[in-house]
């Protein structure tokens, strides 16, 4: 044949250049690591009592002083913490806190991984403080934090705390502003695994006049949405009305203008005296604000053009005796999965648009699903077995918080994820690197 | 008249010794028949000859005593003298010995004898011996021996003569062969030794004859011609005792009894270790020529004379009793050891040179009728500048050259940077790298070194072992390396030195020279280089058989070379040699002897890169690598248009000509048809092969595969195409009408214009900013190279497949030399583990596990995101101790370092270390943990016991000590040693088998010999 060679020789090119283009294709796959950071639980003070909710009884956890490196299965759901911080392999499910002091008060908080930034926006350091800071180095490395404050005066001086590799230090809030009423603390971690908790307790006297756990927000921000805020007076007199204590601190270079609207069964509206209102910086300003609502909860949502932090004040009543709420500001929802051993919050959900679908694992191992669709604010109590509540999908900026209530107290939990998934490019090993 | 009276005095007998000697017989009769002075009798002795001698002595009615065939020469001398009549009284008797292959010159007895008139102390004469077939080669004048047993003549090799060693010397000794003894002192000294059958008897009995008082000279106006019918083994040698009937073994016996028998005893011990010495010096020689039999008599002959002390005192007490004076006499007749040294540099150095220049035996052609009044009449004429650029390979070079230095402007001083690690100062360290067993690369290494690495050290030493400068001067000249070994080959396809010249030159700026260069692919450049040296000497590829087994060794030398520097070369060596095979096998031609050479020009080789080769077997992936850091080829769209792509390769859009070129010649009906067969497929193959990634070098990140070799075959097979082509192109073209050639022709040019044009001004542009350069920056700062072996993990974004990917690295300390990368270990999955937990921030005893394996630091090379930086400082375990420009470090909490020693409590103590191996103390009881790969190798000396060694849980080696005190930790190398040694063999092995054979003296013709 004339043309055997031309089609042999051009047969040949084409298929190798077919061939190895598809190989060339198919060799590379960029690779990801995607993972959970170890979670850490707050340590427990004397006299106080704390439960974590965990996802299951595999679920494995080993105490921050431990100098093992590997952890254990919990055994149970709900885990007793007699002193000691904990670590918790949570794989994505955040456990959360439940610390109580028998027959006064009760607070929840999560579980979550390391944060270099937290602010706390509560509590509070004159005469009636029993109130303390918790800083938590889970790593192996002395930590090295920065603890800023701000009050009613103004900025505190800076204070450098250190804490040993595998421990945690307690601070009295009394002892970071003495004297001062309205505490705004930021913990920074210069150096170490550093996770820091505020459990806010008051008293005047013998009286005790509650506590709670005052959850921490990672940065100021323009906007802010408080999703939960407890109403308890709905129910027993409609005339009278609650209080509400709303805490702010601009703590940047100017000073700032904000605005807030409650979010509610009974609609959306301002509150009195909190439109456009001037807030000087490094200064804590607190607003009361008395809404007349039927509903259980209610949402605040702060705007202001300069970031600020801020949180609510809430007087409740459980079992006949008083206590207080923290509730602070949530990041807008996500796909996340917390744990509720034991626990039975309200959940609530603050939005323009809510459409939020949920799964929950009961201790039984079934699965119950519910969508929850709203306007501004809707509330969903989760059933009474569930061990785990997922939030398997959720429109756009909506907020979520928990209140909980039981026998000791009443208390706040921000629906957002403790430890977020971490997704970075597996580290290849390369003698290359070693050359210039 | 004086004279003759003289002379009448004198009673000269002839005796002539015969052993087959019918060859030379008739010419040394006539030679005695017609002396100036004829011999007063003469007497033959036969012994045994089985040729025409008895009938041409009795032709020659000589006189003949009929001896046995093993008779020595000294007992046959003395059979005659016995049948002499006795001494006549007041006459002065001589004999006069002749050998059958010796014939004297008319005059030589007369010259003699007026010679030893004057002379009365003189009891031994001899004549000026010159070559039997050559009358002017110099064989003797007088002849002594050297203190390891040589012959000495104090002559040159073939040394010509025109007088200037004439004159009448006092010699030691002179040879038998036309000597002239006075027969008294001949009977008092008991003739010549009868131990001594056959040479040397010459020089024993000189010096005998001088620790007598007696004097010996040499005569030069007598001349005889000596065939050394028995030395150049044109004669057996039948004599009883020469053992195994070998002259050399005979001769150099015979050396060593004549030194132990007649030196000063106190002498003995040093003659005896200095004769042994010399003896294995000359067998290694005689080995290296392919001689083992002499090899073996050399030895042998030692031997046999040492383990029979008894005859050498027998003969000590001999020689006493005849000895009148100090034995110190001969001392200014032994050849002083300078003096033998100066020989035997001449000797070499003239070899050298008539190899390298040889002397042409032809009268040079001249078709200029010389006239000398012409000639002064003539102006000088001299040649004009111009006339030098009509020389196409000098215009090659300065182009070259020039082109070269610009290009390579910023890499002037130490090179580094790509694939090319920093290469040490001291070829020393490469030395010491490629020795030793055990190699601080990562967590460490066993894995053999590469040859190339002890190749590249042993190239240094021409620049005095800088090993630096070596390397920069290689990449410097490298391109005009591969212009001049390029224009060897293709100039072996065409007379037209131009096209030679300018395919050389567009071979060393192709796609792949340029690229291999650009991103310090040492390998590469070597293939590129050797590559034409290795198709020039296997031209005859097809009729393999053709070539002789030593040229076949010394190409596969050349291979060894090309395959210690890139073993995918080795690939498609057999890939090319199992085709040919089959060839072979299909055509039917003769398969087995083809088949051997070349299975032989692949295997040999391969052993000689051992034990390197031999570990590529279990690691594949070596065969596709390269040497030095594995970076990213260019991928098969590249490769098939003959550019390797990566670092350092000119773009894409620069498209060179050698796919079109091997595409034409594909359709050629010329030999270039079969070359771009050969260069086709290999194009091919390096295509598909580019596509592939590997993980090599103990990465884990995979690169595409760099086909470099595989591209400079295409490339050069495209050269030798285009010559082919184009040669004598331009004649046929312009006989024909215009038709397709003249279209793929301009076509070719077209292109060919544009690429040479385009990768000149790409090179010395952008090219010139490559990644080798002369940079003396490092990665790792220089604290941290302050701590001898401290592990530290480097953390760096680098760009890998065109993206940046984060990666890491466990430096120790100092920088990554050459041959580091080719024997980096694997990656430790639970460092893998653990560097990724330290990115995503997860890992909780992160910095635990980094510490028991010794990893003291880390290093996050800047630039490097924020989050990282971040999540190290969130983690926990690691403090940071510095923070620059070059990045952030951080120390790894814990007492951690090479060398860990906890004791029962679980306290941890950091030990001394050293380099490798450390001698030092343990404080107590417990366990020693080494923070290093797991090498059965490694072992603890302690108490004259080694200590127990076990692999821990991240599987290092711990060792269990029961007490405190001393210890040694050390690598055993005894594997390693044991397979460079293997390796020495075999490299040897085939350079013998490379080098050219010697030859036996029978095979050495009569008139080299002459």
């Amino acid at each position: 044949m004339k043309f055997r060679r031309p089609v042999i020789v051009i047969g040949l090119l084409v298929a190798v250049l077919v061939s190895s283009n598809y190989l060339d294709n198919s060799v590379f796959s960029s690779g990801y690591t995607k993972n959970y950071p170890v979670v850490v639980c707050p340590p427990t003070l004397p006299g106080l009592a704390s439960q974590v909710s965990v996802s299951g009884k595999k679920t494995k956890y080993r105490y921050v002083a431990s100098k093992k490196t590997t952890m254990s299965p919990t055994g149970f759901a709900r885990l007793p913490i007699a002193k000691d911080a904990i670590l918790i392999d949570a794989v994505g499910i955040t456990p959360t806190i439940w610390q109580s002091r028998s027959g006064s008060w009760a607070g929840g908080t999560l579980c979550s991984g390391p944060i270099s930034s937290q602010w706390f926006v509560g509590g509070t350091a004159d005469i009636t403080s029993k109130g303390r800071l918790l800083i938590v180095n889970s790593g192996l490395s002395e930590a090295i934090i920065d603890v800023e404050v701000w009050s009613e005066s103004g900025a505190q001086v800076v204070k450098v705390l250190t804490v040993p590799a595998r421990s945690y230090s307690v601070q009295g809030l009394d002892s970071l502003a003495p004297g001062e009423r309205k505490l705004v603390v930021h913990v920074s971690a210069r150096a170490g695994r550093v996770n820091a908790f505020v459990v806010d307790e008051q008293g005047k006297g013998l009286r005790a006049l509650g506590g709670d756990m005052v959850n921490s927000v990672t940065d100021p921000a323009k906007l802010q949405v408080i999703p939960a805020i407890p109403n308890q007076n709905s129910k027993k007199n409609k005339s009278k009305k609650s209080e509400y204590v709303l805490r702010v601190l601009a703590p940047g270079e100017l000073d700032a203008r904000i605005s807030a609207e409650i979010l509610s069964a009974d609609g959306r509206f301002i509150p009195v005296g909190l439109n456009q209102r001037s807030i000087q910086k490094g200064i804590v300003t607190e607003f009361t604000i008395t809404p007349n609502l039927s509903a259980s909860a209610f949402a605040l949502r702060i705007t202001s053009d300069e970031p600020i932090v801020s949180s609510i004040f809430s007087r409740v009543v459980v079992s006949g005796r008083s206590d207080f709420v923290w509730s602070t500001p949530a990041t807008p929802l996500q796909e996340m999965s917390i744990a509720v051993t034991g626990l039975t919050p309200l959940f609530v959900f603050a939005g323009d648009n809510i459409d939020v679908t949920i799964d929950t694992r009961l201790s039984n191992g079934k699965h119950k699903s519910a969508r929850v669709k709203a306007t501004d604010i809707a509330a969903w109590r989760v059933p009474n077995s569930a061990r785990v509540v997922t939030i398997v999908r959720t429109s756009k900026n909506v907020t979520g918080g928990a209140l909980v209530s039981s026998l000791n107290g009443y208390g706040y939990i921000p629906l957002i994820p403790g430890s977020v998934l971490t997704k970075a490019a597996i580290p290849l090993s390369n003698i290359r690197v070693l050359n210039p | 008249m004086a004279e003759k009276v003289a002379n009448d005095l004198h009673r000269v007998t002839a005796i002539l010794v015969v052993h087959d000697g019918a060859l030379w017989l008739p010419e040394v009769v006539a030679s005695i028949a017609s002396q100036s002075r004829s011999v007063n009798q003469i007497i033959a002795i036969d012994t045994g000859s089985i040729d025409a001698s008895p009938k041409l002595l009795s032709g020659a009615k000589i006189p003949t005593l009929s001896a046995p065939r093993d008779l020595g020469f000294g007992d046959a001398v003395q059979l005659g003298v016995e049948k002499l009549p006795a001494s006549v009284s007041g006459a002065h008797e001589w004999l006069w010995i002749l050998h059958d292959d010796c014939a004297p010159t008319p005059t030589a007895l007369e010259k003699l004898l007026e010679a030893v008139a004057d002379r009365p102390q003189v009891v031994m004469a001899g004549p000026k011996l010159l070559g039997w077939h050559d009358g002017t080669h110099l064989l003797e004048v007088g002849v002594s021996i050297a203190g390891n047993g040589a012959r000495w003549t104090g002559l040159e090799k073939n040394e010509y003569d025109q007088g200037q060693r004439d004159g009448v010397s006092d010699v030691l000794s002179v040879s038998t062969a036309g000597a002239l003894i006075r027969r008294d002192v001949f009977e008092e000294l008991g003739g010549f030794d009868p131990e001594l059958a056959l040479f040397r008897d010459d020089v024993d009995f000189g010096w005998r004859a001088r620790v007598a008082g007696h004097a010996v000279i040499v005569v030069s106006d007598a001349v005889a011609f000596h065939a050394q019918a028995s030395a150049t083994e044109r004669r057996s040698i039948d004599v009883d005792g020469a053992f195994l009937h070998r002259p050399l073994l005979l001769d150099r016996r015979n050396a060593a009894y004549v030194l132990l028998a007649n030196s000063s005893w106190w002498l003995l011990p040093w003659l005896s270790i200095q004769l042994l010495g010399s003896a294995i010096g000359r067998a290694l020689v005689y080995l290296v020529a392919k001689l083992p039999g002499y090899a073996s008599d050399e030895l042998l002959a030692v031997v046999t004379i040492l383990i029979r002390p008894g005859a050498i005192l027998n003969a000590r007490k001999t020689r006493k009793k005849t000895r009148m004076i100090s034995p110190r006499v001969v001392a200014s007749y032994i050849p002083p050891r300078w003096s033998q040294l100066r020989l035997a540099v001449s000797n070499i150095a003239e070899s050298v040179r008539e190899r390298l220049l040889p002397t042409s035996a032809e009268p040079i052609p001249t078709s200029i009728d010389l006239n000398e009044d012409e000639d002064l009449l003539v102006p000088i004429s001299t040649a004009k500048w111009s006339s030098l650029l009509k020389k196409p390979q000098l215009v090659a070079t300065l182009a070259i050259l020039f082109f070269t230095i610009v290009w390579s402007r910023n890499r002037f001083g130490s090179l580094v940077g790509g694939a090319l690690p920093a290469t040490p100062e001291s070829a020393m360290d490469l030395w010491r790298s490629y020795l030793e067993s055990w190699h601080q690369v990562g967590m460490g290494s066993t894995t053999a070194s590469p040859t190339w690495v002890a190749l590249v050290a042993a190239l240094s030493t021409i620049l005095f072992g800088k090993s630096a400068l070596f390397i920069s001067l290689f990449f410097l000249i490298a391109p005009l390396l591969m212009v001049i070994t390029s224009f060897h080959l293709f100039s072996q396809f065409t007379k037209n030195q131009w096209l030679a010249t300018t395919c050389a030159l567009l071979y060393a700026i192709s796609p792949v020279s340029i690229a291999s260069i650009n991103s310090g692919r040492l390998g590469t450049i070597v293939v590129i280089i050797l590559l034409p040296l290795l198709l020039m000497s296997l031209r005859k590829w097809e009729s393999i058989d053709e070539y002789s087994w030593r040229h076949i060794w010394a190409t596969s030398l050349i291979a060894g070379v090309i395959f210690a520097f890139s073993l995918s070369f080795f690939l498609a060596s057999i890939l090319f040699v199992a085709y040919s095979m089959y060839q072979d096998y299909k055509q039917d031609k003769k398969f087995n002897t083809l088949s051997k050479k070349r299975l032989a020009l692949l295997i040999a080789p391969f052993l000689s890169n051992a034990p390197y080769s031999f570990e590529a077997l279990l690691h594949p992936m070596r065969f596709l690598s390269e040497p030095g850091i594995a970076l990213s080829g260019g991928g098969p769209n590249l490769s098939i248009i003959g550019n390797p792509g990566g670092a350092g390769a000119i773009p894409w859009w620069i498209v060179s000509p050698i796919i079109l070129i091997l595409l034409i010649s594909l359709f050629s009906s010329s030999k270039a048809r079969k070359v771009s067969e050969v260069g086709f497929v290999i194009l091919l193959a390096g295509t598909l092969l580019s596509s592939l990634s590997i993980s090599v070098h103990g990465n884990s990140s995979s690169v595409k595969i760099w086909v470099g070799t595989f591209i400079a075959c295409a490339t050069l097979a495209s050269g030798i195409c285009a010559v082919i082509i184009l040669d004598k192109l331009r004649d046929v073209l312009r006989s024909t009408h215009v038709h397709h050639r003249h279209y793929l022709a301009a076509l070719l040019l077209v292109v060919t214009a544009i690429y040479a044009t385009g990768a000149i001004f790409w090179t010395v542009g952008n090219g010139a900013d490559s990644t080798v350069r002369s940079d003396k920056t490092t990665v790792i700062p220089a604290f941290l190279e302050i701590e001898n072996s401290t592990k530290t993990l480097v953390i760096r974004e680098v760009k890998a497949n065109g993206e940046n990917e984060l990666q890491f690295a466990i430096s120790r300390g100092g920088e990554l030399y050459l041959g580091d990368p080719d024997v980096s270990p694997n990656t430790n999955p639970d460092i893998d583990t653990a560097v990724r937990e330290l990115i995503d921030g997860s890992g909780l005893s992160t910095s635990e596990l980094l510490s028991h394996y010794g990893i003291k630091y880390i290093f996050v090379k800047n630039p490097a995101r924020e989050e990282i930086i971040r999540a190290i400082d969130g983690l926990g375990g690691f403090t940071r101790t510095s923070a620059t420009s070059a990045g952030i470090i951080w120390k790894v909490s814990g007492a951690t370092g090479r060398l860990i020693y906890t004791d029962s409590n679980g306290k941890r103590q950091n030990l001394d270390s050293g380099e490798i191996g450390v001698r030092t103390s343990l404080p107590g009881p417990g366990t020693l943990t080494l923070t290093e790969n797991y090498s059965r190798s490694w072992k603890v000396l302690k108490d004259g016991q080694y200590l127990e060694r076990n692999k821990n849980e991240n599987d290092l080696p711990t060792f269990t000590a029961l007490s405190s005190g001393e210890f040694s930790l050390i690598h055993d190398g005894t594997i390693r040693r044991g397979w460079l040694s293997l390796q020495l063999i075999f490299l040897v092995t085939v350079i013998v088998l490379a080098l050219p054979a010697g030859r036996r003296k029978s095979q050495i013709s009569e008139k080299e010999l002459a």
